[in-house]
């Protein structure tokens, strides 16, 4: 009886031990995490429009009244640059995760400069390289350090009414995640 | 002579058993700690960040959602009304208040997994705070209910168990510790059946 208690406590803790392992074990191993699916998507630096139906990754727009676009980057050797006018949509925002999909940096049109997205998203050594030299096209742009080098941003568009739909629609297609090589 | 082998077998299953059950329970329960919790909608401002807590972090990788970041919203979910019985299709809902502090707001019913429930075409199967009729004060009334009704009308199919989604888009909440006093809609039941 004794020892069957000890086996039981024993099972216990091994128990607690591995529901530890687990828990700090699933982000790794899911292979369904978001920063897996939006590479899925396709190429790097470019949106690319989800729709309102889960698409073969598993991505959608989920809100019926958001329209979103995702874009994947990697900026080991160029910083990146998001860029789109926001003159004909009542709300915009974005957001932008590391390849953990931690949140890094995230705004909405209110926020912006003059209601138009114009961020540059760059490594430490490179915003300090930006600082060094500053370019005057840059000046009214947002820089943001991300910590590592990859990950993904996620745009989107308000559509309150059926009628805002197609000013929604080219807000995105519209919108720029592109390498900086200068302006 | 079985009894060595059978005491470490005893203890090996319930440490597997015991470890793989309760981290999945855990993972299908709850999106982590720190939640904030009015009138039966919770939302979880810090799920998205670096400093959410590991359960949060297993949670979001398991889902694999595009999560809203502060400066753009927050997401209330609510699976309960007032009375704290499951949301269910073959029940009509008054959602009736106000929401806090925010410039825009989307409603939607959805599945478990957060999917929105599609009644049918041309039905109204969403709301947002620029459609929605209010009362002179700011105030509004929604009745979620699979059949037509008079004012604002959230159709829903006739399914089982749903939740409802509230994002609050541009809103000083999504900075709220759950201290403050945020009012939120309170869901009633007004009727079952037929």
């Amino acid at each position: 009886m004794n020892k069957l208690l000890y086996a039981a406590v024993t099972g216990r803790f091994g128990a607690i031990l591995l529901h530890i392992i687990i828990i700090l074990g699933v982000p790794h191993f899911t292979g369904r995490d978001a920063y897996t699916r939006v590479t899925s998507e396709g190429v790097p630096f470019v949106f690319h429009a989800l729709s309102a139906r889960p698409d073969s990754v598993g991505l959608s727009s989920i809100d019926p009244y958001l329209r979103v676009a995702v874009c994947h980057f990697d900026i080991e050797r160029q910083p990146l640059s998001l860029v789109a006018l926001g003159g004909d949509v009542d709300f915009w925002s974005v957001a932008i995760y590391d390849r953990d999909a931690n949140e890094v940096f995230s705004m909405n049109d209110r926020t912006s400069v003059a209601g138009d997205l114009d961020v540059l998203v760059a490594t430490p050594v490179q915003v300090a390289q930006l600082r060094k030299t500053p370019i005057a096209a840059l000046a009214e742009t947002i820089l943001v350090e991300h910590p590592g080098t990859e990950g993904y941003v996620v745009l989107r568009v308000l559509a309150p009414q059926a009628s805002y739909e197609p000013e929604a629609r080219a807000f995105l297609a519209e919108a720029e995640c592109l390498p900086f090589t200068g302006r | 002579m079985f009894r060595a082998p059978l005491i470490i077998a005893i203890a090996l299953i319930i440490a597997f058993a015991g470890g793989v059950l309760s981290a999945l329970s855990m993972l299908n329960a709850s999106v982590g700690f720190g939640a904030i919790e009015v009138a039966g909608w919770r939302a979880f401002p810090a799920a998205q960040m670096a400093s959410a807590d590991p359960y949060a972090k297993a949670h979001r990788a398991k889902g694999g959602r595009l999560l809203y970041g502060s400066a753009e919203g927050l997401q209330f979910s609510a699976l309960r009304d007032a009375e704290g019985l499951t949301l269910t299709g073959t029940c009509s809902y008054r959602m009736s208040g106000r929401t806090p502090t925010t410039r825009l707001w989307t409603l939607y019913a959805a599945d478990a997994e957060g999917n929105p429930l599609n009644a049918g075409p041309e039905l109204p199967t969403a709301k947002n705070s620029q459609t929605v009729l209010r009362r002179r004060d700011g105030s509004f009334d929604i009745v979620i209910s699979r059949t037509a009704k008079a004012g604002n009308w959230l159709a829903i199919p006739d399914t089982g168990a749903f939740q409802l989604v509230l994002t609050l888009l541009d809103t000083p909440a999504a900075a709220s510790t759950g201290l403050s006093g945020l009012s939120m809609p309170v869901i009633e039941q007004i009727g079952c059946g037929q």
